[in-house]
């Protein structure tokens, strides 16, 4: 019976373990192998550099102000998702479980609808949208006579973040809306009916009642949203292109890997060790940061 | 938590229902007018409904194939990892054996891991096991990094259900085989839509890996199909609205046939967070 009990736990667990070591163990061993070598991804592993890719991606004079430059763009790529995702998402959800139980259904399917398209599909819609000559967008804005408004929101240096992190969360919102949702539910009403025996206003509440019980799922959506704006990609690499113009103003972790290596990076050649370095020092913020969170959000359950 | 006069959160739900739709909207009846009614009247209705651009787009754009080998893709890793990270869960959920914990910390880790920094090695791999330019090296990527996610979800799911069933099953004589298909599968049934619906989706909108592993335009998703496809009609946007409106209709019809079981598993805790 005992023999049995093994060959049924190795059994269930061996395909999946086997597809995870396979395509996510090992390559991510691999990856931190080769960022200790410089090699241009064909041939043998033989020119070991030590720390030397890390160095040139963090102190170098031609490389150093691309990773810097990179990473402060997720970081304010993250802060406007994460700004916009929690403001509106709190507050829809925070209405969608105060109205009508079916019709609230409806209008959290139809907020869902823009994750299910496509990034290409979103990215063109809104290219044809924000194009400065004959989009939608800029010709809106002629008719209201609105003319300082009327830039080049993805062909400006300082607007392209801000545009395509808007784009992001306008595309992104349905799961934290129904993740909210989803813990919203479970506040007892006792709670929320006592504070306002208490003469608490609808504001007070949310502030000291609502907000601590969905402390936890907010420290969850505030994850996602972080290891998602540090693997931003796709809406740049479609709308900005390879170099994530305008003059790199878009450029991130992501496209900056992507360049040094599968190439696109000019005068530097491509270097698949270079490229693993930046890729590790991107795990090691996503790290980093989600533990942080994960621990920040245990103590927030424990504490309900 | 009710309001008693709830017409201003209506309202304002409904502006974002709007801002929600409103491009996707847009984008059909855009796709029906000619080139200068879509650049000049863009708030306009059509005024005479282009069929023809349908037609024109499809077979220019080779959207069949990029239609199937993205529906290849996407099955056969929604399948993959329903199996495989319902076998695991359910043994890492029931079993007590030593090296559970780290086995199951193993899969969580993968939630914190981005899979596209491990693009180079992922490369290098598929490229030894000759699988450039075969959609396998796509399906076995996603099935990988999508049992993450599912298996934390349904270990979850199961430890919140009673043993009961599976006890009576056992004194009924069944195996552990006979349990996991008769009983845990069918108790796990709404967890495991939630995970078929999110895996579903993220595998047909994946860009990433199907950008540098499929080059060949018979082997393209059409995530980048249609890139190569606007490469191609860059401002034609005639024949490029169709294709796009193309591309999403799958997706947004199993969305449309699966959408409120979806939502109400989400809502209702089969998703703890």
């Amino acid at each position: 019976m005992r023999k049995k009990r093994w060959t049924i736990i190795v059994s269930f667990l061996a395909p999946g373990f086997v597809l995870y070591v396979l395509f996510i163990i090992y390559p991510f061993l691999s990856s931190i192998r080769y960022s200790f070598y410089n090699w241009n991804g064909v041939g043998p592993l033989i020119d070991f550099v030590g720390l030397k890719n890390f160095a040139y991606a963090l102190f170098s004079h031609n490389f150093a102000p691309f990773f810097w430059r990179a990473i402060l763009h997720n970081l304010y790529f993250f802060a406007v998702t994460m700004i916009l995702t929690s403001v509106f998402g709190v507050l829809l959800a925070y209405l969608l479980v105060a109205v009508h139980e079916r019709t609230s259904r409806w209008f959290q399917v139809i907020y869902f609808i823009p994750m299910v398209v496509p990034p290409v599909v979103v990215a063109y819609v809104w290219s044809m949208y924000l194009e400065p000559n004959y989009g939608v967008l800029p010709q809106l804005l002629e008719a209201l006579h609105l003319n300082a408004l009327n830039v080049p929101f993805l062909g400006s240096a300082g607007l392209a973040i801000p545009t395509i992190a808007v784009i992001t969360a306008w595309a992104g919102m349905g799961l934290p809306i129904l993740i909210f949702v989803a813990a919203m539910i479970n506040i007892p009403e006792e709670m929320i009916e006592a504070a306002r025996v208490d003469g608490a206003t609808r504001f007070r509440t949310f502030v000291s009642v609502i907000f601590p019980f969905i402390k936890p799922t907010f420290l969850t959506i505030t994850t996602l949203i972080f290891v998602g704006a540090f693997g931003a990609f796709d809406y740049i690499f479609i709308m900005e292109g390879t170099q994530a113009g305008p003059n790199y103003a878009t450029d991130v972790i992501g496209t900056l890997f992507y360049r040094t290596a599968f190439g696109g990076f000019g005068t530097t050649a491509q270097s698949m060790g270079l490229a693993t370095a930046l890729a590790f020092l991107g795990f090691l913020i996503v790290m980093i940061a989600s533990t942080i969170l994960v621990l920040l959000q245990r103590s927030a359950s424990r504490n309900l | 938590m009710r309001f008693k006069r709830p017409y201003i959160a209506y309202i304002i739900l409904l502006m974002f229902a709007i801002v929600a739709l409103y491009p996707l909207v847009d984008m059909v009846f855009m796709s029906f007018k000619d080139l200068p009614g879509i650049v000049s009247t863009p708030f306009s209705l059509p005024t005479k409904w282009h069929f023809d651009n349908y037609s024109t787009a499809w077979i220019q754009g080779n959207l069949f194939s990029y239609l199937i080998n993205t529906a290849i893709v996407s099955v056969a890793s929604v399948i993959i990892v329903i199996f495989f990270s319902s076998m695991a869960a359910y043994v890492i959920a029931r079993f007590e054996f030593r090296g559970n914990q780290l086995i199951y910390l193993m899969f969580l880790a993968g939630l914190a891991l981005p899979i596209q920094m491990m693009a180079v090695p992922l490369y290098i791999l598929m490229k030894q096991l000759y699988l450039l330019n075969n959609l396998l090296s796509v399906i076995l990527i996603y099935s990988a990094s999508g049992l993450s996610f599912s298996v934390f979800l349904l270990v979850n799911f199961i430890r919140s259900v009673p043993k009961d069933l599976e006890e009576s099953a056992f004194l009924d004589g069944a195996s552990y085989f006979q349990t996991y298909w008769h009983v845990i599968l069918p108790l796990i049934r709404p967890s495991l839509s939630t995970v078929a619906i999110l895996n579903f989706i993220s595998a047909w909108n994946g860009f990433f890996f199907p950008l540098i592993l499929l080059n060949d335009p018979n082997r393209m998703t059409v995530a980048v199909g249609v890139l190569s496809f606007v490469g191609q009609y860059s401002t034609q946007w005639n024949l490029l609205l169709p294709a796009l409106v193309i591309v999403i209709l799958p997706t947004i019809i199993v969305f449309a046939i699966a959408s409120r079981q979806f939502i109400r598993n989400l809502t209702a805790g089969a998703v703890k967070m």
